[in-house]
């Protein structure tokens, strides 16, 4: 019984915390292997999908539970199974398909990118060197504003109205770049610029305010790499709704 | 869609993809900067639905609570009895249980003038009966000399026969001073009392009646002979009530020229006769 309480008391502070959330994750990583194992019916490795599916299962289970749903490990175990079944499900329904996306090999290339490029190895391994530098210099600069990606992450926009919104901010900050030298300067967000830049409603904006922040930052100096990936949404034209 | 791992947990990655969303997946073995193609997204927690829950019992607490109260406050406004109190107004009083007035309707013209304008709510039956007898003086209705007639109806006998005393009493004292009035109370039930009593099998229930034992019947030239009610039933029609005829019919379903009216007076005899 206590030690349920004690279970429960981290899970409470998990919620808030996404340290405490990893070190409790650590600590269930034999129950969660269990879990999964359980499911597929063999010994399941780190290598397995069935493996990452319960991990984020847990995560779920710690984001979703409360007092009343009864105790915790019970309730992480469900969602686990759960998650693991609808898992297995999906890739019934697509054996036998090849997605060209699929990674194949290794490397974990796709099939599209060994067809399309035939680029050098040591060439991708750099880029992607590259990109993590880059990935962790922003996050250094986002730790002086108190924000991290996984902060972004439970603040990015789930409607595509929402999205366009933030997007239309961003663009507006890219065309006028002393704004992000105020935003570095002040480490203060202007808003009201760039609400009434943009045509964005302050209000979405302020909702968001940890995603905006984030992709100013990407449009300062230093991150190519990153922006080259947001292309899409920097070479937006126009539909931005409030 | 492609998506860039910008941060790596034990139990989930951050990924960003093309649309600039930042979107928490499951962790297959991710590396920061990593470009992937497919990801397991993050189901989002569904919200406890406790306080819901609560919310549910509490308003189906309220509701039974609403109907108790309801089902309670009807059988307190329910009559239980009515008072019929007559001098020349005449006046039907209603009350509940615990003696509280729950109604007051004039039954004459009278009645409904001394009624106009009175309330009775919240008033013990004794209360409003010495109110509507000073209005009944002040308004010239009962004087020295006069007459106050209470009909008790309730279907409780005991009630009526308790108050039947109470009320007389306390309307004698409440009009000691005041003037002299006779106080008549006559007692009535919504069921009429039945008195059974309980007869063997085997004796003849002949003779037997609520009057008590009946006095044998015979006819002028049997008479001195024993007789019993058996004998009686198939021999010649030995009964001349005019409520029965020879085919059991009786003279209420088909009055004809020798009917109802005219034989009352013989069935009164007979009646008489058999007591």
């Amino acid at each position: 019984m206590e030690r349920e309480h004690k279970i429960i008391q981290r899970v409470y502070e998990a919620k808030e915390d996404n340290r405490k959330a990893d070190d409790l994750i650590r600590d269930y990583i034999p129950f969660i292997r269990s879990e999964a194992s359980k499911c597929i019916g063999r010994v399941c490795t780190e290598q397995d999908d069935a493996y990452s599916i319960a991990m984020i299962a847990f995560h779920e289970a710690i984001l979703g539970y409360a007092k009343g749903r009864g105790a915790f490990l019970p309730y992480a175990a469900v969602i686990i199974r759960s998650r693991i079944i609808d898992f297995l499900r999906k890739e019934a329904r697509h054996q036998g398909d090849i997605s060209l996306y699929e990674e194949s090999g290794e490397d974990g290339q796709s099939i599209l990118d060994r067809l399309a490029d035939q680029q050098d190895h040591f060439e991708q391994t750099a880029l992607r060197d590259a990109t993590r530098q880059e990935i962790q210099e922003l996050s250094a600069v986002m730790a002086e504003f108190g924000v991290s990606f996984s902060d972004v992450a439970d603040h990015s926009p789930k409607q595509e109205r929402t999205l366009a919104a933030c997007g239309a901010a961003v663009r507006y900050a890219a065309e006028n770049q002393d704004l992000l030298e105020e935003l570095l300067r002040t480490k203060k967000l202007p808003l009201a610029r760039l609400a009434a830049g943009s045509g964005a409603e302050r209000k979405t904006l302020e909702r968001h305010r940890k995603y905006v922040l984030a992709m100013l930052l990407i449009q300062t100096n230093g991150y190519e790499i990153i922006r080259g990936h947001l292309k899409r949404v920097l070479n937006r034209k126009g539909g931005m709704a409030g | 869609m492609k998506y860039l791992v910008m941060e790596c947990h034990p139990g989930y990655a951050v990924v960003l993809d093309e649309e600039g969303r930042f979107l928490k997946a499951a962790n297959r073995q991710y590396q920061v900067g990593q470009t992937v193609t497919e990801i397991i997204e993050m189901e989002a927690p569904q919200p406890a639905k406790n306080s819901k829950r609560w919310l549910y019992s509490l308003t189906a607490l309220a509701a039974c609570l609403m109907v108790m109260v309801t089902a309670v406050f009807q059988v307190a406004q329910a009559p239980f009895a009515s008072v019929y109190m007559s001098i020349n107004p005449e006046v039907r009083i209603d009350v509940n249980r615990r003696d509280v007035v729950v109604g007051l309707e004039g039954v004459n013209p009278d009645g409904q003038d001394l009624t106009q304008g009175y309330d009775f709510r919240q008033k013990d039956l004794d209360l409003v009966m010495d109110e509507l007898v000073d209005r009944a003086i002040d308004m010239g209705y009962l004087y020295d000399g006069g007459q106050i007639s209470l009909t008790l109806d309730a279907g409780d006998q005991e009630w009526v026969v308790t108050h039947s005393e109470t009320l007389s009493a306390h309307l004698s004292q409440h009009l000691s001073g005041k003037l002299s009035a006779t106080i008549l109370v006559n007692g009535q039930t919504a069921q009429p009392t039945q008195v059974v009593i309980p007869v063997a099998p085997e004796e003849s229930d002949y003779g037997m009646s609520d009057y008590g034992q009946a006095p044998p019947v015979t006819r002028p030239s049997e008479e001195g002979e024993d007789s019993d009610y058996e004998d009686r039933e198939e021999s010649d029609d030995l009964d001349d009530s005019p409520y029965e005829e020879e085919d059991g019919q009786t003279d209420y379903e088909e009055p004809d020229d020798s009917g109802y009216e005219e034989d009352e007076d013989d069935r009164d005899s007979d009646y008489e006769e058999d007591d």
